[in-house]
């Protein structure tokens, strides 16, 4: 009974051996020395045919037994093994994770640009174009075709900057701003240039920008940027330009905000008026931000006057018209009340990383 | 335009309330800049009833009364309760009616009523004497009202100085309503409300001469030069007026309206003004000189180097296009519609008075006012247009003034040039028109009543409507103008919002427009911020820079620049950027990374309009970021902002892009050896490069900038929108290092060029990973490119001795064509 003996000493001293193999090299090792061609194991299982036959059955058996217990031990201490390196690993490389993150910083977008594509594409989703004009224009372009009469104090050197005429011959001695060129001080000329080069039905905006003489201050610059709309169509009336102002303004300051249409003048449209939009701080009752009245003014807009029909030849009795002017700076300005529209101009990576 | 509530109260029916009335302006399209309580500085001061006097108990000359105000003061059941208040005054008796300032009143002088104790008895208020009230000297004692003074009645109500006056900012359209006969007629037709003008009228009229017989024409005549500027011109002449101050009633409209009340017969001519928008002017008959028994009014233009003194004792140098009233040609008396001149000024010496109510060009009236520097009341109201129909009625109700607030007598007739006189025809409006236009159910009767208010003459025929407007209305011409007075006076808020169809009309942005967004979304995506600089430049931008005037043209010139430094149209962005980079620096900013995309102007000789193009151009200076925790940044250089632009190239997938280095005279700002040209097919681009460290000192930056600058219109024309699909490697490519010992002026591009083409078509990626000098290991004047060649075929896995076949022949072929050494 002494192979008996052996095998069931060799399973007691292994099992004791697995308890102390607390690395997979220890455990590779005491693997060898029961499995191993030269192992414990392996040799009692050599000498099998040396004992008598009717021994070998029992034997057979038992060594069996032990060495599927060895297998087994040997898996199960391996997965033990792995999970607990796996673990000492993860313990290893834990961090401190409000630590600041790594990042890529993108740039940003100026304000105006942001407020400007967001106008272009409220006005594109509504089936409108997107157009361009010079910043250079004519007197014709700016004043005369929309309607403004030679007397107009816009015109004057002191609300336009003129610009030298580099062709000046054949054309008559001026005295407004001695010249007939200027910086354009608004978009609706492109108002002018579209019609002229562009049949009914028009959806037209023109986001550009603007020179006036106002020295720059906290709330002036002397360069701005407008949007210029204009839609030229049959059967257009005043309410779809209520409609669609009404679209935007919600779009653009949020969908809780109200409306209001005063009745006022320009030259180029008829009916025209001012629209106002409810103060988002106070909702119409009345602020310091809202100076108190409740409502900020945003726009300028009307009806085409059939005049400016008349100068780009289209048919006032059959198409209609109306046309709007947003100033840019001024929404910026209302929706982050900004306290100098300078900082617009100024380059200063501090401002202009907020937005 | 200042519109007195209490005056226009006499003149057409208002709501009690002056806001209901301010927010129908609104509504209607008047807008309001101020609203003005008169009286305001008389608040909590109010009629009171001595109820009870005692003698102080610790004074001997004070008194102690319970004065009865009214519902002013009640108790705690809501009763009226009299106010107790402790008195120095010796001049009253129970039961006399006085003025009481009650707490909360701020008196003349910032004197705050509160409540005080004195001589240890509480008095809650004043009995206030006329100095105190700011309305006389009298401090002899408390003001005595009359008996039937209302007890608690506001005292600034009871002395009829109560008022709001409504500062309306009439649109320039809009001449009618800078009066207050016109905002009456106004207010009727947004109400719909009657209005009752009832005009002084003259009671008598004198005759002159010997037995009376003549009439005015014997003592003036008028003559105009030129009808265009002076369509009408009437004369009156009133006598015997005696200089003197304003009855109280006078010199409160005058007072409301804006003017200072200065003497009777200047404030009746005021007073007219206001009432009726027609500018009146008064000369002292006496200062005109008299020939043949006459006056003779010559209305002319100036001549060259005439001068007036005005009634502001300026001296004004006239020019010939300015309009002038003269006394018999010679002597200007007058600038017409704007001032009087001194020389004929009414004083208190004054005793007949020629009175002229005229028209004249707006336009002309527009130019004197502002080439002169000079408005008035008067200009103001030319320059829109003054109705010349109504001059004479408004010179008979000036007259009828004279006589009742100026005793004067008014000479029979009037002398009336009216060489120019205009029709007002008829205008067809046709009610369906104004619907569609409008897109709302407006009535044919609310359009025929409120045109009539605004006193058109409304006629129906067939179906539509002739209207002939009121002649001082000259904005109502067409059809269109009436639709405006409907549509406002009906309500524009109250029209359906709708929103067209825009049938037929693909919208959205064009290819080019969506290309300008990618340049800029790609420009952020490699981190810089987009800013927006002026369009302005300083006429030595381009100098600092050492740009070329043959490249840059001429110059936009501004002929009235506000400031020296912005006195032309930028020709480069790159000064705008520069002064950015500069500002960021000054302020503490030290990384700096800057585009902007562009205008430029580029003018052009013998044409009126310049030549405009886009540029995108950017400036990095600092680094990437500041260090953090577990990244250290190295300083933005040249390579830096050559990677962004390889970057914003590749988006726009525009290929076989080369730089070259730039002739030194075109690229004066950038630092010789880090600046190149950006070249696709022989076109340059643009260029990019670090800034000339000279150029950065012109411009204050004392830290190296890179920079670029890329014609957009270029980039447009060689973007492509799509490259060929090309498949996706599946079999494995072998990867092998190469060394290379070249002189050091072997440009990498030059290079790489060798290297591809003496790879065959299986070499598929050459990538540069080391450059090294070492003037022991490589040599002098030598460096070490070492590469990474990656070989691959399409159909089968290389075997190495297919790679090592293809590889010596590159390197055979590399070392011939370069002369370099393999570095082992």
């Amino acid at each position: 009974m002494a192979m008996q003996d052996d095998l069931r000493a060799i399973e007691a001293q292994f099992t004791k051996s697995l308890a102390n193999a607390q690395n997979m090299e220890a455990l590779e090792k005491l693997r060898v020395s029961v499995l191993g061609k030269k192992g414990s194991l392996t040799s009692i299982m050599r000498m099998m045919g040396k004992i008598p036959p009717e021994e070998r059955p029992a034997m057979g058996r038992l060594a069996n037994t032990v060495r599927a217990n060895v297998d087994e031990a040997l898996k199960q201490r391996t997965t033990d093994l792995t999970k607990k390196a796996l673990h000492e690993r993860m313990q290893a490389e834990a961090a401190d994770v409000t630590l600041p993150g790594r990042r890529i910083s993108q740039g940003t977008q100026h304000l105006i640009t942001q407020i400007r594509e967001e106008i272009e594409d409220i006005f594109c989703g509504m089936g409108y174009i997107v157009a361009d004009g010079p910043y250079v224009e004519t007197t014709y372009y700016n004043f005369t075709a929309l309607n403004a009469p030679e007397n107009h104090p816009s015109r004057s050197a002191k609300d336009s900057f003129y610009v030298v005429d580099n062709a000046p011959e054949g054309k008559p001695p001026l005295q407004l701003g001695d010249s007939d060129v200027l910086l354009r001080t608004q978009t609706s000329g492109m108002q002018v240039h579209y019609m002229e080069e562009n049949e009914p039905p028009i959806y037209m905006i023109c986001p550009g920008t603007v020179f006036r003489p106002d020295t720059a201050d906290a709330n002036h610059l002397p360069q701005f940027t407008q949007v210029e709309g204009l839609v030229v169509d049959e059967g257009i009336t005043f309410g779809d330009l209520k409609g669609t102002l009404d679209y935007f303004c919600r779009e653009i300051f949020g969908k809780d905000r109200a409306t209001r249409y005063r009745p006022h003048f320009f030259p180029f449209t008829e009916p025209s008026c001012e629209v106002d939009v409810s103060c988002g701080v106070c909702h119409g009752k009345g602020c310091r931000f809202c100076k108190n009245v409740g409502w900020l003014e945003i726009l300028g807009c009307g009806m085409v006057d059939p005049n400016v029909f008349k100068y780009v030849g289209i048919d006032p009795e059959k198409y209609t018209g109306f046309a709007f002017g947003i100033g840019v700076e001024r929404v910026a300005a209302l929706r982050y009340d900004l306290p100098d529209l300078r900082m617009l101009m100024e380059g200063d990576m501090r401002f202009l990383r907020q937005f | 335009m200042r519109v007195s509530y209490e005056w226009l109260k006499e003149l057409v029916d208002v709501p009690a309330d002056p806001q209901e009335l301010v927010d129908e302006f609104t509504r209607t399209g008047t807008e309001v800049e101020a609203i003005e309580r008169m009286g305001a500085e008389l608040d909590h001061v109010v009629v009171g009833q001595v109820a009870s006097k005692e003698p102080h108990p610790n004074s001997d000359h004070m008194w102690l009364c319970k004065v009865d105000v009214g519902a002013q003061n009640l108790n705690g059941d809501g009763e009226p309760e009299p106010l107790q208040i402790v008195c120095g005054a010796q001049n009253f008796e129970q039961g006399d009616k006085i003025v009481v300032a009650m707490i909360g009143a701020v008196l003349p002088g910032d004197f705050r009523i509160k409540k005080s104790k004195l001589r240890g008895v509480e008095s809650c208020g004043m009995n206030c004497s006329e100095r105190e009230l700011g309305l006389g000297d009298s401090h002899e004692g408390i003001m005595i009202l009359p008996s039937d003074a209302p007890v608690g009645m506001p005292f600034a109500e009871y002395r009829g100085m109560a008022d709001t006056v409504i500062d309306c900012e009439m649109t320039p359209n809009r001449p009618d309503c800078l009066s207050m006969a016109g905002v009456a007629t106004e207010v009727g037709a947004m109400l719909d409300v009657d209005t009752h003008m009832t005009m002084p009228s003259i009671k008598q009229e004198h005759g002159v001469g010997p037995d009376g017989a003549d009439d005015v024409s014997s003592l003036v005549d008028v003559q105009i030069d030129d009808p265009q500027l002076c369509p009408r011109y009437t004369a009156r002449v009133v006598r015997n007026v005696k200089i003197g101050p304003s009855p109280e009633w006078l010199a409160k409209r005058v007072l409301a309206a804006g003017a200072r009340p200065i003497n009777n017969v200047v404030d009746v001519t005021n007073y007219v003004m206001f009432l009726t928008g027609q500018p009146l002017h008064a000369f002292d008959l006496g200062k005109l000189s008299e020939r043949d028994g006459k006056r003779h009014i010559v209305v002319r233009s100036a001549r060259e180097g005439e001068h007036l003194t005005t009634l502001d004792e300026q001296d004004r140098a006239l020019t010939p296009d300015m309009l002038l009233i003269t006394d018999d040609r010679e002597r200007p008396v007058a600038l017409a519609g704007v001032m009087g001149g001194l020389n004929s000024d009414i004083d208190e010496g004054t005793v007949d008075v020629l009175l002229e109510s005229a028209s004249f060009d707006s336009g002309s009236i527009s130019r004197t006012s502002r080439n002169l520097g000079l408005m008035s009341e008067a200009s103001i109201r030319y320059e829109r247009q003054v109705d010349a129909a109504s001059c004479a009625d408004v010179s008979n109700i000036a007259a009828a003034l004279f006589e009742q607030c100026c005793g004067a007598e008014v000479v029979r007739g009037m002398v009336d040039e009216y060489p120019l006189r205009k029709e007002v025809p008829a205008i067809v409006l046709r009610p369906d028109r104004v619907r569609a236009i409008c897109g709302a159910p407006i009535e044919d009767e609310f359009m025929t009543k409120r045109l009539e208010r605004l006193g058109c003459t409304v006629t129906p025929t067939d179906g539509q409507l002739s209207v002939v407007p009121p002649t001082n209305r000259p904005d109502l011409e067409r059809e269109i103008d009436l639709v405006e007075e409907i549509l406002r006076l009906w309500g524009e808020g109250d029209v359906e919002p709708t929103i067209p169809a825009a049938r037929n009309h693909p919208g959205g942005l064009t290819e080019e427009q969506r290309r300008v967004r990618l340049i800029g979304s790609t420009l952020r995506a490699c981190g810089l911020c987009e800013t927006s600089t002026y369009c302005f430049a300083d006429a030595r931008d381009l100098a600092r820079l050492g740009m070329a005037r043959e490249v840059k043209g001429v110059p936009v010139r501004i002929i009235r620049p506000l400031v020296s430094e912005q006195s032309e149209m930028r020709r480069d962005l790159m000064p705008g950027l520069l002064r950015a980079v500069a500002y960021n620096k000054d302020h503490g900013v030290p990384n700096v990374k800057l585009y902007e995309i562009g205008r430029v102007l580029f003018g052009r000789e013998n044409k009126s309009l310049p030549d405009e193009q886009t540029y995108v151009a950017g400036v990095l200076s600092g680094s990437w970021e500041d260090d953090s925790w577990n990244r250290k940044h190295l300083s933005l250089d040249f390579f830096d902002a050559k990677g962004v632009v390889e970057e914003l190239l590749s988006a726009l997938r525009i290929q076989k892009v080369r730089y070259r280095v730039p002739e030194p005279e075109h690229s004066a700002w950038l630092q010789p050896g880090l600046a190149a040209e950006v070249v696709v097919r022989g076109a340059v681009l643009g260029w990019v490069g670090n800034i000339h460290p000279q150029t950065l000192d012109l411009f204050g930056i004392d830290e190296p900038v890179v920079a670029f600058e890329l014609s957009v219109e270029a980039l447009q024309r060689l973007a492509q929108d799509q490259l060929p699909y090309e498949d996706v490697p599946t079999l494995p490519g072998v990867s092998v290092d190469l060394a290379i010992v070249v002189d050091e002026d072997m440009p990498y591009e030059q290079l790489v060029q060798r290297i591809t083409s003496a790879g065959g078509k299986l070499l598929r990626d050459v990538r540069l990973f080391d450059v090294y000098r070492d003037p022991v290991r490589v040599g002098p004047g030598k460096k070490s490119m070492a590469f990474s060649l990656t070989y691959r075929s399409d159909d089968h896995t290389l075997t190495s001795k297919e790679v090592d076949k293809a590889h010596g022949r590159l390197v055979t072929k590399v070392m011939k064509s370069t002369g370099g050494e393999i570095r082992s």
